[in-house]
């Protein structure tokens, strides 16, 4: 019997190599970009075909099959074979990118997911396969398939807490200490993030987000890593009525590498949208409350 | 080009109009009056260390070593015509989240940098024409805090609105290597033009209908290094409905919808599939996404009391480059009231709302829950004694697997006494302010941030004295299980009104700042300055600081390279003075 299956294996691969040869290797980021889109980027991977014609030359046509596959190994998404494009190998070495493999322009997506990609262009955030199959010309024989699982990570930026939007700070205090908190960065994960306060100065004759857009931090340190509370010692003569009494502050998000957390605007840097606050003299002003609107600070 | 060729064929056509406008006002002897006022600032800053170039490098400078800003705001008002100019600007570059050019600016990168205001808007009638740098509030949903270098027209006639504006938000900066400009480089940026228009009907205070268009596209071509990824040329197309309504009886209402066509990358292909798009605005590339969003108001407001309701949405892929930082996802809702009581003494205004973010489920499986309330009191007792009491509670919950919670409540009180004799006047003042933070990032255990803040306030004022003193006295503790902070502070100043258009100011304080188990840190801050009324419109403010630090044993010197045998400190010094002339 094992003589049997040991001749059927050697004709199987006499066969193919009176075809030609055709292996496929992915070599793709286990953190690809979120934006699917985006996946032609060197970041998140290649794809390299090699191609040995036989004895017999071999057909150097072939079309991709691509699946994706969610954390239960359901297809959430298939290549349209009837539209796939045709690639004429050269003998040798091919070489593409992680974009070339997932075809999104020829991906037919689940309801949900297409739904959700038409809104942000991700997928939600968990653990996916990527299976790419190297097809015969006809798109009938599976030549060479490999399979390489990735993680999507989709990131909330922390909101801030105190000092709320347009709070009055007392000058007194605030000369010597401003607490600054925030929500955490959403989800957490197990690498804390590192978090930087930027406090910007509004000059005269500035808008708030001029200031921001414009002008250098005065403050722009790190809290401890993972912390979400920053206590500042601004050492600032802020009772002085020649002082800058307008501030506008963020967090600043980066990484474990320090790079800043990916945003639809990538020049925002993963800035938490801001918050200004000012400085109140209590001797020249009458005391009057505040209504804190935190929550619909936008502008 | 056709709507640029539109906007140009309006503004002659309003500019033919006014000069046949000045024309018939020449011979009615118009009258030109002017408003306003012109100022410069400049700050100088100065940092010296001891050791000068320490390893690590303890403190580093916290501003430019030499900053103007120039202000220029008249208003000329005649006959028919309120030409207001908004000019301020500083000559120098210290852009940081939007990239400097890394060399010296040419006119039009100073024009249009985003620290800077160059604009002039006259307005005749119900025309308003726009030149320059404006900072244009169509909407909370389309654009509002971007400022835009460019051109543009208000029309109101009747009760026809219209708005159109053409401009340049973000200015094109050359991708700049580490090697060539380091010690990082210039991330670099594209050129970000932006189209904008609001048409609609409406009566000012009364109601408004209308539609608004945001429309921003990045130059692909306006820069010779482009930008490295992540960084990508990006449109951007904002379609919103907003409708505001005001009744004679106090109710006020507002909705906005919008819409919004965002492309992550323009070098991304074309889409084949169909896709969100917006022809012939925006055409949709494969990195296309379009989402909606809702704003929704009421309130009512009488003289003594007011009570509102808010309601937000913002879809996970909305976005507008009209306010970019605008935060996503999210779902919440504010209410909130305001009112006087027992003949105006007590005064009461709270709020309460929560956040719902992740709604889309984007970044997990779970929905984080964000409560905020606030409520503040101030109640006058008699005509000596006031007492101000608030209470903030910040509440954040993100379950899952990666859980985080955190809780923050803040109860702060504020008695004020006052007091008066024949020669002076005194008032004391006592804030009292407990935060308790408490923050979980799951699976470990809760840590407890409490922090207490006491500060004294005692300000005497002599009926027959050129003198006005203060004096203050801080404490602040702040406690962790694994640091401890504590903060005193004394600060004294006085204004001493010299003459009448004379005054000298000084500022003495000392603190003493120490984390258990380290000796303390010694700051003394000193603040010298006068405030000169030159003539009836012209003022002179100079104000100097000199910020001595020293540290304690928590920064040993022993611990830096080389090593210092005493006391690392710095000495941080600024001056800052300005003219100001009032029209």
């Amino acid at each position: 019997m094992k003589i049997y299956v040991f001749v059927l294996l050697l004709l199987m691969m006499l066969g193919r190599n009176a075809t030609g040869q055709v292996s496929l290797s992915l070599a793709l980021n286990s953190r690809p970009q979120p934006w699917l889109a985006e996946w032609s980027n060197p970041v998140n991977g290649a794809m390299i075909i090699t191609f040995m014609p036989g004895a017999a030359g071999g057909d150097p046509l072939v079309r991709l099959r691509t699946t994706l596959l969610n954390e239960s190994q359901s297809a959430i998404a298939v290549t349209n074979m009837n539209n796939a494009r045709i690639y004429n190998l050269k003998q040798g070495t091919n070489y593409f990118n992680i974009g070339d493999a997932l075809q999104f322009q020829n991906l037919v997506f689940q309801g949900n997911v297409r739904a959700l990609l038409q809104r942000t262009g991700r997928l939600a955030a968990g653990q996916y396969q990527l299976m790419v199959e190297v097809m015969n010309n006809a798109g009938d024989v599976v030549i060479a398939r490999q399979t390489r699982p990735f993680f999507v990570t989709s990131y909330q930026l922390p909101v801030l807490l105190q000092p709320a939007n347009d709070a009055n700070l007392d000058a007194h205090i605030a000369q010597n200490v401003i607490i600054f908190r925030w929500t955490n960065l959403v989800p957490g994960g197990q690498e804390l993030p590192e978090y930087r306060v930027q406090v910007f100065e509004i000059k005269p004759g500035q808008t708030a987000m001029q200031a921001f857009r414009g002008n250098r931090p005065l403050l722009d340190e790190a809290a401890p890593r993972g912390a979400t509370q920053y206590i500042w010692r601004p050492m600032l003569p802020m009772p002085d009525s020649v002082a800058n009494r307008k501030f506008i502050w963020t967090v600043q998000t980066l990484d474990r590498e320090g790079n800043p957390i990916p945003t639809e605007d990538s020049a925002i840097e993963g800035r938490s949208e801001p918050a200004i606050f000012n400085i109140a003299d209590k001797r020249a002003l009458p005391q009057e409350p505040v209504l804190h609107q935190n929550l619909t600070n936008n502008k | 080009m056709k709507i640029t060729v539109i906007i140009l064929l309006i503004v002659t056509v309003l500019v033919m109009s006014t000069c046949r406008v000045f024309a018939q006002d020449t011979r009615n002897q118009q009258k030109i009056s002017l408003s306003g006022e012109m100022g410069i600032t400049y700050e100088y800053y100065g940092l010296d260390k001891s050791p000068e170039t320490p390893v690590p490098d303890f403190y580093a400078p916290r501003k430019p070593w030499n900053y103007f800003r120039y202000l220029f705001n008249p208003v000329i008002s005649t006959n028919k015509w309120l030409i207001p100019f908004n000019i301020s600007f500083s000559p120098t570059q210290n852009n940081f989240l939007t990239p400097p050019t890394g060399r010296r600016q040419n006119l039009w990168e100073f024009l249009t940098n985003p620290a800077n205001n160059f604009g002039v808007s006259p307005k005749i009638g119900t025309t308003e024409i726009l030149l320059g740098t404006q900072t244009l509030k169509y909407s909370d949903l389309s654009t509002g805090d971007i400022g835009v270098f460019g051109y543009g027209v208000n029309l109101s006639p009747g009760r026809f609105r219209f708005k159109i504006f053409n401009g340049v938000s973000q200015r094109g900066v050359n991708y700049v290597s580490p090697l060539n400009f380091p010690p990082n480089g210039i991330t670099g940026a594209y050129k970000r033009n932006q189209w904008m228009a609001q048409v609609g009907v409406g009566k000012e205070g009364v109601y408004f209908a209308g539609f608004n268009f945001v429309r921003s596209s990045d130059v692909i071509s306006s820069v010779s290094s482009p930008p490295l990824p992540p960084v990508e040329p990006q449109q951007n197309m904002i379609v919103s409905f907003l409708t505001t309504a005001s009744t004679a009886n106090g109710w006020n209402f507002n909705a906005e919808l919008g819409q919004s066509f965002h492309t992550l990358n323009l070098n991304d292909p074309l889409s084949v599939t169909p896709l969100a798009d917006f022809k012939p605005f925006i055409k949709s590339h494969t990195s296309t996404v379009k989402d909606n969003a809702v704003m929704l108001g009421i309130d009512k407001k009488k003289k003594e009391w007011e009570i509102g309701a808010k309601f937000n949405y913002i879809g996970a892929g909305y976005y507008t480059a009209g306010y970019p930082f605008m935060g996503t996802d999210r779902m919440e809702y504010l209410l909130n009231t305001h009112f006087n009581a027992w003949k105006k003494k007590l005064n009461v205004v709270g709020s309460v709302g929560q956040r719902f973010g992740n709604i889309s489920h984007l970044s997990g499986p779970q929905i984080t829950t964000q409560i905020v309330a606030n409520v503040n009191v101030f109640a006058q007792f008699s005509d000596h004694f006031t007492l101000n009491t608030s209470f903030n509670n910040y509440g954040f919950n993100a379950p899952g697997t990666s859980a985080y919670k955190s809780v923050s409540n803040e109860l702060s009180l504020n008695p004020v006494y006052t007091w008066a004799n024949s020669k002076m006047s005194n008032m004391l003042s006592g804030t009292y302010t407990q935060s308790r933070y408490d923050e979980t990032i799951f699976p470990a255990p809760v840590t407890h941030n409490d922090t207490k803040t006491v500060l004294l306030l005692y300000v005497p004022s002599f009926f027959n004295s050129k003198l006005n003193p203060d004096f203050s006295l801080m404490w602040f503790h702040n406690k962790t299980q694994l640091i401890e902070l504590r903060l005193w502070n004394f600060s004294g100043d006085v204004i001493w009104n010299l003459t009448k258009v004379f005054n000298l100011k000084g500022q003495l304080q000392y603190a003493l700042s120490a984390t258990s188990p380290f000796t303390s840190d010694k700051n003394l801050l000193t603040t010298v300055g006068f405030n000169w009324q030159l003539y009836k419109k012209l003022s002179w403010q100079f104000s100097a600081t000199a910020n001595l630090y020293r540290y304690g044993s928590e920064l040993p010197g022993s611990s830096l390279t080389p090593v210092y045998p005493g006391e690392p400190q710095y000495l941080e010094s600024s001056v800052r003075t300005g003219l100001n002339y009032r029209f």
